[in-house]
């Protein structure tokens, strides 16, 4: 998993628990990496989520809950660093539509190891229906993410979440009326 | 302030991870250094790869263009290698058919003879087609009466249309009869066109409409026949391509004359299209653009051949012929024996200039390709002799296989003042000889 997301993990942690507190969590695991993250670097997946859990433990707020913020963290974050992306866009279900055709088609080009998740879209009706497949357990990670998409854009979405498995579940998107 | 001092951990893991992110920079920079190395020797190898390749098709180019020449070239010596035996087998048909052959054998040398023009005609049309892929197809611009050549067109096939009792009419519509363009070209053009309506149309008419107009001459040739299939139209001006199997079978020819008749009509500033006539019927029509017309040159002989034929009779002319083939010298006989002239045959070239500085002769018929010495040196060498002595200028005319323009313009410079190719037809011999025989010199 690319260090960004570590990087931007612990930034969003600083805001809630503060430095020390990322430290003690950091330092009450025991991670291969030490907690030493770069924005270039690759780490795995498992240490992503043990932080998020020991988060969650510190602070009483579930790890769900703190994917979905997380969700709309990194949202906020690839907005500023690839406007061009958004730019490009009406509104937030062809933005939605375009992650599996259009972003992770460049960012396979620049990182050809990336390990990306599956966005299968389908319209129904003026709904787009997301399928998420994915070998991590980021549903609710998605979920946070599709919902910054719609205030990104000032039209807020209603999203139902189907899941199918702890890395499989289907997004069924909506312009909230 | 407590932001102020960070805790050892936290510096120890910044550390790691800027190490980790340097390390991963380094790493990539020499990723990247290898990659563009890579890249600029698979350009080098692009470029060598085109640049092998480009001498490659060059080479391949090159050979391609010397096959080419070897074929004109090829086909060049092989149709004057013909044309010497065809020339005495026509002439010699021509005699036999009129020595007085009881009526089957009669009927066999006209077919000896018209199979042999048929032959000869084919042989002219892939030497023209091999010319013209050469780029060596000279067109000779001269001025001609239009209205006399579409007499002769007339008289040429007006027995063929009354024998198959067809209508046929050749109309001229222009101010002037005087044009310029290559006429013997020209001939060859409608002639195709008119032996094609011909050849295709049962019942009805064969109709050809000449017109100058705008300082370009339009031959129009259309005819009742079936027409062309829209089918065989992309292909009718492609050589030895017609329209099916079955007509080579029912109407012969080889598929070559509308090939080299639009060839024809582009060396000559113009084209040959086939246009599609609505009522049925074939049309094709030929343009070519005309040269200015000299204004002085009024000098055309309608009644040349009859004329030629007085002169070679005026009197016992006396002629010099170097031919080393004994049977062309036997032709020469024959198509000559109507007329009481005063022939000597020699076998060379030698020959010849050592008889020409013993006698005096009216005319020299010079063969070119000839053992011991051949005609080209014979004729200079006879005008050295006449320059040095004052002796009169005899005139020379070359009797040749060598059918190429260029070819006979160097005879010019070689003291020749005409030429007759062979096979020659008795008239085109005896109207050159009658030129030669009243302006001497």
């Amino acid at each position: 998993m690319k260090g960004i997301v570590f990087t931007e993990l612990l930034a969003m942690a600083e805001g809630v628990v503060g430095e020390a507190g990322v430290d003690e969590v950091l330092d009450g695991l025991a991670l291969a990496s030490g907690g030493a993250y770069s924005r270039v670097g690759n780490y795995p997946c498992s240490e992503l989520l043990a932080i998020v859990s020991a988060l969650a433990a510190r602070t009483g707020v579930p790890a769900e809950d703190l994917q979905r913020r997380f969700g709309a963290w990194m949202h906020a974050r690839f907005t500023q660093l690839y406007p061009g992306f958004f730019a490009a866009k009406d509104g937030p279900l062809h933005m939605l539509e375009s992650i599996e055709t259009e972003v992770h088609v460049e960012v396979r080009k620049l990182y050809p190891d990336a390990e990306l998740p599956r966005f299968e879209t389908s319209w129904q009706g003026e709904a787009l229906r997301m399928c998420y497949v994915s070998p991590r357990p980021l549903v609710s990670f998605c979920e946070g993410l599709i919902h910054a998409c719609g205030a990104h854009y000032g039209t807020p979405l209603r999203v139902d979440v189907t899941r199918v498995s702890d890395g499989e579940a289907v997004f069924d998107v909506s312009l909230e009326r | 302030m407590p932001g102020e001092t960070v805790s050892r951990a936290r510096y120890e893991r910044a550390v790691k991870a800027r190490a980790e992110a340097e390390a991963l920079l380094e790493q990539k920079s020499r990723a990247l250094w290898e990659a563009n190395k890579a890249l600029r020797e698979q350009a080098e190898a692009l470029e060598e790869a085109v640049r092998s390749r480009t001498e490659e098709l060059e080479r391949a180019r090159a050979e391609a263009e010397a096959a080419n020449d070897a074929k004109s070239g090829f086909l060049a010596v092989i149709s004057h290698e013909i044309r010497t035996p065809m020339n005495a087998i026509l002439g010699m048909a021509a005699g036999l058919e009129e020595s007085g052959l009881p009526p089957d054998q009669q009927e066999m040398a006209q077919v000896i003879l018209s199979s042999g023009r048929v032959l000869l005609d084919l042989l002219n049309d892939v030497l023209d087609l091999s010319k013209i892929e050469a780029g060596r197809m000279e067109m000779e611009m001269r001025p001609f009466d239009l209205r006399a050549f579409a007499a002769e067109e007339r008289a040429l096939f007006s027995e063929m249309a009354a024998s198959r009792g067809l209508a046929f009419s050749v109309e001229v519509m222009a101010d002037k009869a005087l044009v310029v363009s290559d006429p013997t070209r020209l001939r060859q053009v409608l002639s195709n066109l008119l032996s094609n309506a011909f050849k295709f149309t049962r019942e009805g008419a064969v109709a050809v409409l000449l017109t100058v107009r705008d300082g370009q001459l339009q031959m129009r040739v259309t005819d009742s026949g079936p027409g062309v299939p829209e089918a065989h139209r992309p292909r009718l001006f492609q050589a030895f391509s017609q329209g099916d199997a079955s007509v080579t079978r029912t109407h012969g020819g080889t598929g070559l004359g509308l090939a080299i008749s639009r060839r024809f009509c582009r060396l000559l500033g113009g084209d040959l299209v086939y246009e599609h006539v609505p009522g049925g019927g074939a049309c094709f029509v030929a343009t070519v653009a005309l040269g200015a017309a000299p204004v002085a040159d009024r000098r055309i002989d309608r009644a040349e051949g009859f004329k030629a034929e007085q002169v070679l009779r005026a009197r016992r002319w006396r002629v010099l012929v170097a031919e080393d083939s004994e049977t062309n010298q036997k032709v020469l006989r024959l198509v000559l024996k109507p007329f009481d002239l005063d022939l000597r045959m020699v076998t060379d070239g030698a020959q010849a200039v050592a008889l020409r500085k013993t006698r005096a002769f009216d005319l020299v018929l010079m063969d070119v390709n000839m053992p011991v010495m051949d005609g080209l040196v014979a004729a200079a060498a006879i005008r050295a002799w006449e320059a040095g002595t004052g002796a009169p200028r005899v005139p020379i005319m070359a009797l040749t296989a060598n059918v190429m323009t260029h070819q006979v313009s160097d005879y010019a410079t070689q003291g020749i003042d005409a030429h007759v190719g062979k096979p020659f037809r008795r008239e085109e011999l005896v109207q050159g000889m009658a030129r030669l025989l009243k302006c001497p010199g």
